[in-house]
């Protein structure tokens, strides 16, 4: 297949190339105070290092030279001015739960620009819709629905900590407790505030049209949502987001049945949401794992590691779990009556065996609450965890996870798998957990290079890293997509000619995250 | 563990989750009385009031893993972030990952410290009073002054139980040592004071002046060693001597220890104590963090110590912690006429006085808009009694009450707080036992 070519290339890449920061100075300092107050800014070296975090999502990141702490889309607006000026890399981040990819990832730090005093939330039932700020936190919202609009829930991401935000997990295009139905956190935006690098404020959708309610989506024009969703910022900072509400039926339970393998919690998944319609849309959630994400919330050298104390205390090998919301018992029972049908046909067809899973009421309230802390405990294993997330064709879920299963006992690490349906099944967010040391020697390289084989293996399969590491995913994904990447590039350029706003996902400057051949440096 | 370096995979284990930020972090969904106090909720006394991350516990762990892998140099602007908290342990019992966030902030104030930086001014001053063997106590009262307060013979090595007064009650409130001997001798034990008690050291320790800490640890572990039990009034020293003194020392303590609540507690339950008389009065209880919120925790990590399985132990720990938490709420609610009305952020997710971790001595601004914060939280209960057992506590809310009663007064502003009567249950336990 012919490549693309790029004509513009070489001035382009020498841009790129040349492109080098400048340290934070005085001056900066003072201009950033003359914009937020002396309370919201901060070179203190003790609180720059307190921002720091090396896992969850991201290993590498970079100490920031100094913090402020903006109020408004307007003070955001005028540090990015200040960056441009004096050439100053700047990394936004609002709870800061991605971990390391919240953080600056290339030299010098610049600006981090910690978004959690913008923490405003405001609701319209009569649309269904809420309008977040970045710092709005996932149990905060929780709180407000629950004490103020009861029969409407907030799609706060599902299997976060309660302080990830809101507009976090949207804008990372991430998983949410109705993710199963609704798609991924991105299909619930209905319009965007975004401040670009250069200082211009604009709206998306309806919104965009002054004194307009965000209830239409595309707006006035072609909808430019799409390229700063998935950009974690490096297109433009986002300030305000107007998110979907859903309604919130109170009666609600979780099923869950076992399997003898991948196939055997997949397939059956399949065959309940592919209708959409009916009892698919009443289970908003569809999530499971195998045995070791049970065993590896607990320390290594407390806690059983032969199947055999799993299996004994009840826990599938593998298994599936199907959170139900309905309107009435007799809904939620009707429900529970189709999915149970549907596995036994499928035990049937299959030749196997998919136990339902006896859950104690205790365990049920424990999966319906909403937010909770179910992925944190991964660092009691040893010290330390890195989620690794791929979005692929939901009955291509089982390849991955056995392929995925084998690597990381290959590598030494306990093969611990988490899955979950997207929009009815029709892609799966497969999320291997890495549970490591932090404190042994060479972990970080050991780990890059799991990251680096897997990835590329998957990669050719047609998988895709949907919060792709910028230093091993994004620029081996970019690399196979070389068409792709260039346009990526010309609109970071109109957005961001200054390349101040950090490389995030992007790879760009491509030179900054990686030391593979550009992939439109020799136009082809 | 007794150095940072000790807690280093103890450390290594955040994944900067900021759960520790909040109170009922694991229970977003619990439903309080009013809007304001339901599902999860600020916790951290120094987040709160500074703002920054560094101050919160989420950013004090970053801050030590730097100082562990070398990145981060010792200075008066990291001690000064590091000391700036109460230690009063929020943050441990949100941690799903069991990290022991208060003696890391410890052990890193302690690293700065033996690295050469200054104790911060007004810490130093209580530790060089500590280590002073004419006074051996932060208030720079006469050592010989110590059992001044005690109407009988002290120093009585024959008795088996011993009442550590600690140096508050000593020198300070010694109205509440004398109700606490005269509680127990209510009880019928035959109990001593010794004038040779010095300081426990928890203020030493909380603001990581270890050398001096471990001095008068050694002093009063050899001076107590041969008694059966050591009954206390203060909830600091109680914590010191139950947590602090086995860990540091390294060896279990020679004796029993218990809180005077606790003792009253156990006789309770053995249905050997009965309180006959009235206490009708609305009350609000405050969970004092040394006494209640860090022994609880305490018992939990004893057992999982024990533990090679977890899983299955968690939930046995975790009702141990708990039952320790309704210890005070046992003798409340056995004393006739007393109507407790709970604050939202009660036992393990009960929200700091203010004044613990050297709070008080260096950061009074600091110590004082906590206490009113808490002081609201009590209000909105609508009782008219807020009740604790720790002298902090109530030093600190008192001076809360006096400040709201003066901006009351300065603005014409009805302040939530302001007419709550603060009352250590000790003084009430005193009336009301025969």
């Amino acid at each position: 297949m012919a490549r693309f070519i790029i004509e513009e290339t070489p001035s382009m890449m020498e841009d790129y190339r040349v492109t080098r920061y400048n340290h934070v100075t005085d001056e900066v300092v003072k201009k950033l105070v003359s914009i937020c107050g002396e309370q919201y800014v901060t070179t203190s070296e003790p609180l720059r290092h307190s921002y720091m975090a090396r896992g969850i999502m991201g290993l590498e990141a970079v100490l920031p030279e100094v913090i402020v702490r903006p109020a408004d889309a307007e003070e955001v607006s005028q540090i990015l001015v200040v960056a441009n000026e004096h050439l100053i890399p700047v990394t936004p981040a609002a709870g800061g739960l991605s971990g390391g990819f919240a953080l600056p990832a290339i030299e010098p730090g610049g600006i981090y620009m910690d978004m959690t005093r913008m923490n405003r939330l405001t609701v319209d039932t009569e649309n269904r819709v809420m309008v977040v700020e970045p710092g709005v936190k996932s149990g905060d919202a929780w709180r407000i629905f629950k004490v103020k609009y009861p029969e409407w829930a907030p799609p706060i991401p599902d299997g976060a900590p309660p302080a990830a935000t809101v507009l976090g997990d949207a804008i990372e295009r991430g998983f949410s407790l109705v993710t199963g139905v609704y798609g991924p956190q991105a299909d619930m935006i209905m319009g965007l505030e975004v401040v670009l690098p250069t200082g211009e404020i604009f709206r998306t959708g309806s919104w965009a049209l002054e004194g307009a309610k965000p209830y239409y989506r595309w707006g006035p024009g072609p909808n430019p949502d799409g390229l700063f969703l998935g950009s974690q910022g490096s297109m433009g900072i986002i300030t305000k987001a107007a998110i979907k509400i859903v309604p919130h039926p109170h009666h609600k339970t979780v099923v869950a049945y076992g399997g003898q393998n991948w196939d055997d919690i997949i397939k059956p998944a399949w065959q309940v949401s592919k209708h959409e319609l009916g009892i698919a849309e009443n289970t908003v959630m569809v999530q499971g794992g195998n045995w070791p994400l049970v065993m590896t919330r607990w320390p290594k050298t407390n806690v059983p590691t032969d199947y055999e104390f799993y299996k004994k205390i009840g826990i599938s090998e593998y298994w599936m779990n199907y959170e139900i919301w309905a309107w009435s018992d007799e809904e939620l029972e009707y429900v529970k009556k189709k999915i149970d049908e549907i596995y036994k046909w499928y035990e049937e067809e299959a030749g196997t065996k998919c136990p339902q899973w006896k859950l104690h009421p205790k365990q049920v309230a424990s999966r319906l609450k909403k937010p909770n802390k179910i992925a944190i405990p991964y660092s009691l294993w040893q010290a330390g965890f890195l989620f690794i997330t791929w979005y692929v064709p939901w009955l291509e879920s089982p390849a991955v996870m056995d392929e995925y299963c084998a690597k990381m006992e290959e590598y030494g690490f306990p093969p611990t798998m988490w899955v979950a349906s997207i929009d009815h099944a029709r892609q799966a967010i497969v999320m291997p957990i890495v549970c490591f040391d932090s404190t042994e020697p060479g972990i970080y390289d050991k780990i890059r290079e799991f990251n680096l084989e897997t990835t590329r293996s998957f990669l050719k399969k047609g998988w895709l890293n949907y919060r792709p590491d910028p230093f091993v995913h994004a620029p081996e994904t970019f690399s196979r997509t070389p068409e792709y990447y260039n346009m990526l590039v010309k609109f970071r350029k109109v957005l961001d000619p200054n390349l101040i706003l950090h490389p995030g996902r992007l790879a760009i400057p491509w030179e900054a995250v990686t030391d593979l051949p550009n992939p439109i440096g020799n136009g082809n | 563990m007794t150095s940072l370096e000790d807690l280093r995979k103890i450390n290594a284990r955040c994944i900067h989750c900021r759960a520790c930020q909040y109170a009922y972090s694991g229970e977003p969904d619990r439903q309080g009385e009013t809007e304001e106090y339901t599902g999860m909720l600020q916790g951290c006394p120094a987040g709160i009031y500074f703002g920054w991350e560094g101050y919160f516990n989420s950013g004090k762990q970053w801050m030590a893993r730097a100082w562990l892998n070398g990145e981060i140099e010792p200075s008066q602007e990291l001690l000064e972030v590091v000391e700036a908290c109460t230690t009063c342990g929020m943050c441990e019992t949100q941690c799903p990952n069991y990290i022991e966030t208060v003696h890391v902030t410890e052990e890193l104030r302690a690293a700065i410290i033996e690295a050469g930086v200054e104790p911060l001014p007004r810490h130093k001053v209580i530790g060089e009073r500590v280590k002073d063997e004419k006074l051996r106590n932060p208030y720079n009262e006469a050592r010989e002054e110590r059992t001044a307060w005690f109407e009988g013979p002290a120093d009585r090595f024959d008795a088996k139980v011993a009442y550590f007064v600690g140096c508050t009650g000593a020198y300070r409130q010694q109205h509440i040592a004398k109700r606490t001997a005269s509680i127990l001798k209510k009880l019928g034990i035959d109990f001593t004071v010794l004038s040779q008690e010095v300081c426990c050291g928890s203020p030493i320790l909380r603001t990581g002046q270890k050398e001096i800490f471990r001095e008068v640890m050694e002093k009063n572990l050899e001076l107590f060693k041969d008694f059966d039990m050591l009954v206390f009034s203060c909830a600091g020293c109680y914590k010191t001597f139950r947590n602090d003194y086995p860990r540091i020392s390294g060896k279990p303590l020679p004796f029993k220890v218990r809180h005077t609540v606790e003792l009253v507690y156990d006789l309770i339950q053995e249905g050997k104590l009965t309180i006959n008389k009235e206490y009708a009065k609305k009350v609000t209880w405050h969970d004092p963090c040394h006494s209640v919120r860090h022994v609880g925790l305490a018992i939990e990590k004893e057992i999982l110590a024990k533990s090679d399985n977890w899983l299955m132990d968690s939930r046995k720990a975790e009702k141990a912690k708990e039952e320790h938490f309704e210890i005070p709420r046992v003798v409340l609610r056995n004393i006739p006429g007393l109507e407790l009305h709970e604050m939202y952020r009660i036992k393990g997710d009960s929200f700091c006085c203010g004044a613990g971790g050297g709070v008080k001595t260096q950061f009074p601004d600091m110590a004082l808009a906590t206490a009113k914060e808490r002081l609201r939280e009590a209000a909105s209960t609508g009782a008219e009694i807020l009740m604790t057992s720790c002298p902090f506590c109530v030093t600190n809310f008192n001076d809360a009450v006096k400040a709201l009663q003066e901006e009351q007064s300065t603005t014409g502003e009805k302040k939530p707080g302001a007419d709550l009567k603060v009352v250590e249950l000790l003084e009430v336990l005193d009336e009301l036992i025969e």
